[in-house]
């Protein structure tokens, strides 16, 4: 029953908020965050309990319709099937989001759709844990689809925004392209296996995928296809596009959703994969490379960015890469898994101390009007270093250094190209977070709101200070082991480490030098990656000549071949036809008459003399 | 068998109100009681339905011609209890939505009625003819309503849809007919149960094939399959709001139903022979006239157009002819019902309170009119196939259904045409999130122009209808199971 | 000289083709008009005579009889409505001549 009611609850809020809650912002606000706290509590104690938790019932099953002598046997169940890798995700989200919700107290308060805004949370929040605890490819399908909606309502919470507006459609379609993939893997592995439950499909019980795994080829094909459901929803390239402009959601929403969370959803099903994707060497290479792009092109757009948000944006794109990468070069699934949970935790803080900074400057999130906020935002000062340095991996003290490197290290393992990606990704993760951190905080103020920057209400401070402990110590090797098996490289050279600190130190110093003094505007000016490899404007012609150009062509073809010359010039023939008889009506009665006395006669002799 | 009975009465219920409200009663009260009586008694008959039990059930016999065995026959199984609780749904939101009209009132009320009753008689006879003069008389009412309410270039709009849909049933006829008179000799008969099971009774019994394509072009044109579209988007987006339910939401899915009771069963060769033809037009419906609806610059036409490409899915089920594909495509049926309803209703508020459907000219309106956002946002989503609406379940079992129907996977595996369909139709599901999403945030999203700021939200009326429409779609979207343990005992051929 | 079924005929035939061709040759829509009846007492004449001279059983079949009587009281009818027809025709248009009533000429 608790997982039920751990699923459902956020959905009643939801629901409730909706129906009454829509009159008073307090009640809007306490149903949400009720509802956050209570599955804050049930996934705490479910991660608590030893065995792992399964529940079912039937959504769809012809089966159970036409009898037991049915020609086919149908069904979709929703399952909640709760085990390690679940009870991992569970407490992630679990944890994170309802110091997302009490920080957005503060944050949203003076907000319009104050309510829309709790209620569309909460719809995210039973999306998400219906991904965490699917148990076969449907169900993870389905909340698949309804994160992506929930993503669409807060991304597009200021509405009337264009910017927003477009963002929002952006990021449903997007995800909807990746989405096309997704099915399209689903129902390969059905056709070819006839279930697509996950625990049928892993390898201890091989004979659902004895028909698959023989060919190799399929094999690889539908795990790629299940893959493009992962470039979509965690923005890997060649679909991330979508991630940077969902930045004009509230920050909360960017924390929750487009940073710690939904955008993991990705890695989580490539976890839930694993025990399949191990069968294919094809996919795991498809999905290395992708995640080592990845992580190296997102920081190279993320070290020219200008929008505190978008910086921050890029670099969870970059991160998701890491994960995508320790999926295809690491032998369990844990070590994507763990930097999963570290970066969750970090990047989540990173995000909410931005939000706060935002705030402080009254919306104004361009850093190069920014400066010198030390000394007027203490707290958020202190917290967003502890998160960079997080993100960094800055060695032993931090979480991000734990899992991060233990990426890096099986990457070596696998192969040069994505050690050095990865490598790469390292330098840039340094500059760009170095750079954000020293523009914003460091030198003077640059505009007249950094000069009257005063620091955020206790309640947002309250998560950014919880958050910071995680930051700091998730990683930590105890507390490692008590959620993730991980195994670490055997045959590590000792100087892979050290070289991967030498490179941290490197970019961290070299920003420095660069940024130090204060500088009015960016002292380093890269048109390639401050307009984001200009992939952007590519997809922006291939959507206005490939698709609307087609779609318009084809609507002149339709309006004028099939509906004009077809339909309408068919009809204009018959009502020619029609004009033509008209010159029998010569208008004389007793030709009218002739006529008929004439047809009369004909017929006679047609019917009577012949 | 009893020469009336409880789908006799049913279908005599709309028609009685066309009488009443045409002789002056007043018009508004009794459409909305006669509707509601109408949905009351339509849920009844599901409860009362015997699904343990199958089969039609219901049944009445009134005969009209002994020599051509020709007789008014009624009864339901569950696809028809099915279509007849989506017609009584939308007709109880049909009448709903219409707004109080200065003159003539009556009439139009009489008409939507009228609509109501020619379509609950098509789903609930049994009898092939009166099946078609059922819908034939639904047809009727609908080019009244569009050519005397209906907006923009109306007459045209009436005329081509009208003569356009004559055609279509015309050949239809002539499809029947060809049925009739090829049944062996001494049991030539209308009894579409009859029809349905002769291939079962006599296995060397079969039709000549230009019958087939009779009954493909006529259902087609009335489905809007491709090539023979381009009646539905100009009609819709001329039709007055309720016409425009009606007719997308129910008359369409006449065709549908009677692809799924008559050509499905009676030609098995041919459906396979001509497959791959049938799997091209399915295409044309997702992916040609899915680009065509991207580019459309008004609500109403965008609307018309996404109804004509959601065929293709239902299509798409039917050809691969599985217990899996076509218990989603009756699914489909009544969700596009519901959905396509739930817009129109939406769009038809936007054109009262604005006087526009350009895109061009209407932006954020989810401002002025946040109730009416919200209600769009549901059918849009809806529409588009979100998981928690009927229309996902009835995809995904279609999607599974096509990919099932091809070729089972081996050593040395390719695909076949109707999984290579089925990965259109997939991509189908992108393209319409493309149009839908598009329109949304054109209408509703985005900077508003300032005439619109004092816009008055959605009318309650209206808001209840599409609410209704939308908990609908939601109830079979959570359960599928409750719709499908009625439609798929029943949709196999 | 006996008159036969024939001579009947022949005048039947007579006053029928007097009355087409006063349909189709005369202007006056009222000459017409009786010119209709003169054809429809034509067919009278005839079915009378068939009667006259179709015995059965020394009987004469009367249903061509009841046929006629039939047609006189159609007549009748018709030309209450033809004749107030031509008389709105008139009032109407100010005149019985057909060619000017040629509105339905396109």
């Amino acid at each position: 029953m608790a997982p039920w009611i751990l699923l459902f609850t956020p959905l009643v809020m939801a629901a409730a908020i909706l129906f009454v809650g829509l009159r008073s912002k307090t009640l809007a606000a306490a149903l949400a965050i009720g509802g956050a706290l209570v599955t804050c509590v049930i996934s705490w104690w479910l991660f608590l309990q030893p065995d792992p938790i399964t529940a079912k019932i039937d959504w769809i099953n012809l089966g159970a319709i036409l009898g037991p002598n049915a020609p086919v046997d149908f069904a979709v169940p929703i399952g909640l099937s709760i085990d390690a890798l679940a009870k991992s995700m569970l407490v992630i989200v679990c944890t994170i989001a309802p110091l997302v919700f009490i920080y957005s107290l503060g944050y949203m308060a003076h907000e319009e759709g104050y309510c829309r805004y709790f209620a569309g949370l909460s719809l995210f929040l039973f999306s998400m844990l219906g991904i965490v605890l699917a148990d076969n490819f449907v169900m993870m399908f389905i909340f698949w689809e309804l994160v992506g909606v929930s993503s669409y309502i807060l991304i597009g919470h200021y509405f009337r925004r264009d910017s927003a507006a477009e963002a929002s459609k952006q990021a449903f379609t997007v995800n909807r392209i990746g989405d096309f993939g997704f099915m399209l893997g689903i129902l390969m592995f059905w056709l070819s296996t006839g279930t697509f439950v996950f625990a049928d499909l892993a390898v201890e019980n091989a004979p659902a995928l004895a028909t698959l795994g023989a060919s190799p080829f399929w094999l690889a094909t539908a795990c790629v296809l299940v893959f493009c459901g992962t470039i979509g929803k965690s923005a890997q390239m060649p679909l991330h596009v979508w991630l940077p402009n969902s930045m004009e959601g509230p920050t909360p929403v960017s924390s929750l959703l487009h940073a710690a969370t939904m955008v993991a959803a990705g890695v989580y099903l490539l976890a839930r994969l694993f025990p399949v994707l191990e069968g294919s060497p094809g996919a795991l290479t498809v999905i290395g490379w992708v995640g080592g792009i990845t992580c190296f092109a997102a920081g190279l757009m993320g070290i020219q960015q200008n929008d505190i948000k978008r910086i921050l944006a890029y670099s969870t794109i970059s991160q998701l890469g890491y994960m995508v990468l320790g999926i295809a070069v690491a032998p369990l699934a844990g070590v994507a898994m763990f930097h999963l949970f570290t970066h969750a935790f970090f990047k989540c803080l990173l995000f909410l101390c931005s939000g706060s900074v935002i705030l402080g400057m009254h919306h104004k999130q361009d850093i190069w009007e920014m400066g010198g906020l030390k000394n007027k935002m203490p707290v958020t000062f202190v917290t967003m270093v502890i998160g960079g340095l997080a993100l960094m991996g800055f060695p032993y003290v931090t979480s991000g250094f734990y899992s991060k490197d233990l990426i890096i290290e099986f990457a070596y393992e696998a192969g040069w190209p994505w050690f050095l990606l990865a490598l790469g990704g390292v330098f840039l993760t340094a500059m760009y977070t170095t750079r954000l951190l020293v523009v914003v905080f460091f030198g003077g103020p640059r505009s007249e709101e950094a000069k009257k920057a005063h620091e955020s209400p206790a309640v947002m401070l309250f998560a950014l200070v919880m958050l910071s402990i995680p930051a700091i110590c998730a990683g930590f090797p105890p507390i490692q082991k008590r959620f993730f098996e991980i195994d670490h490289p055997h045959h590590l050279p000792g100087w892979v480490p050290i070289a991967i600190m030498v490179v941290l130190a490197v970019g961290i110093v070299a920003t420095i030098l660069l940024y130090r003094g204060g500088p009015k505007k960016d002292p380093v000016l890269i048109p390639f990656f401050a307009n984001r490899l200009y992939i952007d404007a590519i997809y922006a012609q291939i959507v206005r000549w490939a698709q609307d150009g087609t779609a318009g062509a084809l609507r002149f073809f339709d309006r004028w071949f099939i509906d004009g010359i077809c339909v309408t010039f068919g009809a204009k023939l018959v009502s020619a036809f029609g004009f033509t008889l008209r010159f029998l009506q010569v208008g004389n009665i007793q030709a009218y008459a002739f006529f008929f006395g004439a047809g009369v006669v004909a017929l006679l002799y047609f019917l009577v003399a012949r | 068998m009893s020469p009336t009975g409880p789908l006799f009465y049913l279908t005599l219920l709309p028609f009685v109100a066309a009488v009443l409200v045409m002789l002056g009663s007043p018009a508004r009260l009794v459409s909305r009681i006669f509707s509601g009586v109408l949905l009351a008694l339509t849920l009844a008959l599901c409860v009362q339905y015997d699904r343990a039990a199958g089969g039609m059930a219901f049944g009445s016999e009134l005969p009209v011609s002994e020599s051509l065995d020709l007789s008014l026959r009624f009864g339901a199984d569950g696809l028809s209890l099915a279509m007849l609780l989506l017609t009584a749904i939308v007709t109880v939101a049909a009448v709903w939505v219409i707004p109080p009209m200065q003159d003539r009132e009556n009439l139009f009320y009489a008409c939507v009625m009228l609509i109501s009753g020619g379509v609950v008689g098509a789903f609930a006879s049994t009898d092939v003819l009166f099946f078609y003069a059922f819908h034939e008389v639904a047809l009727i009412p609908t080019f009244i309503l569009i050519g005397l309410w209906g907006s923009g270039d109306r007459r045209v709009a009436a005329w081509k849809a009208t003569i356009y849909l004559g055609a279509g049933s015309f050949v239809l006829l002539l499809g029947i007919l060809g049925v009739y008179l090829n049944l062996p000799d001494g049991v030539r008969t209308f009894d579409m149960t009859f029809w349905r099971n002769l291939p079962q009774m006599q296995p060397d019994f079969s039709l000549p094939h230009w019958v087939y394509w009779l009954l493909l072009i006529g259902f087609g044109t009335l489905i809007s399959l491709f090539p023979f579209h381009s009646w539905a988007p100009q009609a819709y987006a001329s039709a007055p709001t309720p016409a425009a339910m009606l007719h997308a939401g129910v008359l369409k899915k006449f065709g549908l139903y009677g692809m799924l009771r008559i050509l499905v069963p009676l030609f098995p060769e041919a459906m396979e022979q001509y497959l791959n033809i049938f799997l091209i037009l399915l295409c044309g419906n997702i992916l040609y006239i899915g680009l065509v609806t991207i580019a459309q610059k008004r609500l109403d036409w965008m609307l018309g157009y996404s109804s004509v490409m959601h065929m293709g899915y239902i299509f798409l089920g039917i050809a691969a002819l599985n217990e899996i594909s076509l218990s989603g495509a009756a699914l489909l049926m009544v969700a596009h019902g519901l959905s396509i309803a739930a817009c129109f209703a939406v769009c038809g508020v936007v054109r009262e309170r604005t006087g526009t459907l350009e895109f061009a000219d209407l932006g954020g309106l989810a401002k002025p009119m946040p109730r009416l956002g919200l209600l769009f946002g549901f059918a849009a989503m809806a529409s588009v196939g979100l998981p928690g609406f009927a229309n996902f379940p009835g995809e995904l079992m279609v999607f599974f259904g096509a990919v099932g129907a091809g070729e089972v996977f081996g050593p040395g595996f390719t695909p076949s045409a109707i999984q290579i369909a089925a990965i259109v139709a997939v991509w189908g599901v992108v393209i319409s999130a493309v149009y839908m999403l598009r329109a949304y945030r054109r209408v509703f999203f985005g900077s508003m122009p300032e005439r619109w700021a004092r816009l008055a939200d959605v009318p309650v009326f209206t808001r209840y209808a599409v609410i209704l429409l939308v908990v609908a779609l939601m109830v079979v979207g959570f359960l599928p199971q409750l719709l499908l343990q009625y439609v798929t005992p029943s949709v196999l051929p | 000289m006996e008159v036969s079924l024939a001579h009947y005929l022949a005048v039947s035939g007579l006053l029928f083709a007097i009355g087409m061709a006063g349909v189709l040759l005369r202007r006056n829509i009222l000459v017409i008009f009786m010119c209709l009846e003169l054809m429809l007492n034509a067919a009278n004449l005839s079915l009378v005579a068939f009667t006259r001279f179709h015995l059965v059983d020394g009987l004469p079949n009367f249903n061509a009889q009841v046929l006629v009587f039939f047609i006189i009281t159609v007549a009748a009818a018709e030309v209450a409505v033809g004749l107030a027809i031509i008389v709105a025709l008139f009032r109407k248009m100010q005149t019985t001549h057909v060619e000017d009533l040629n509105s339905l000429k396109f």
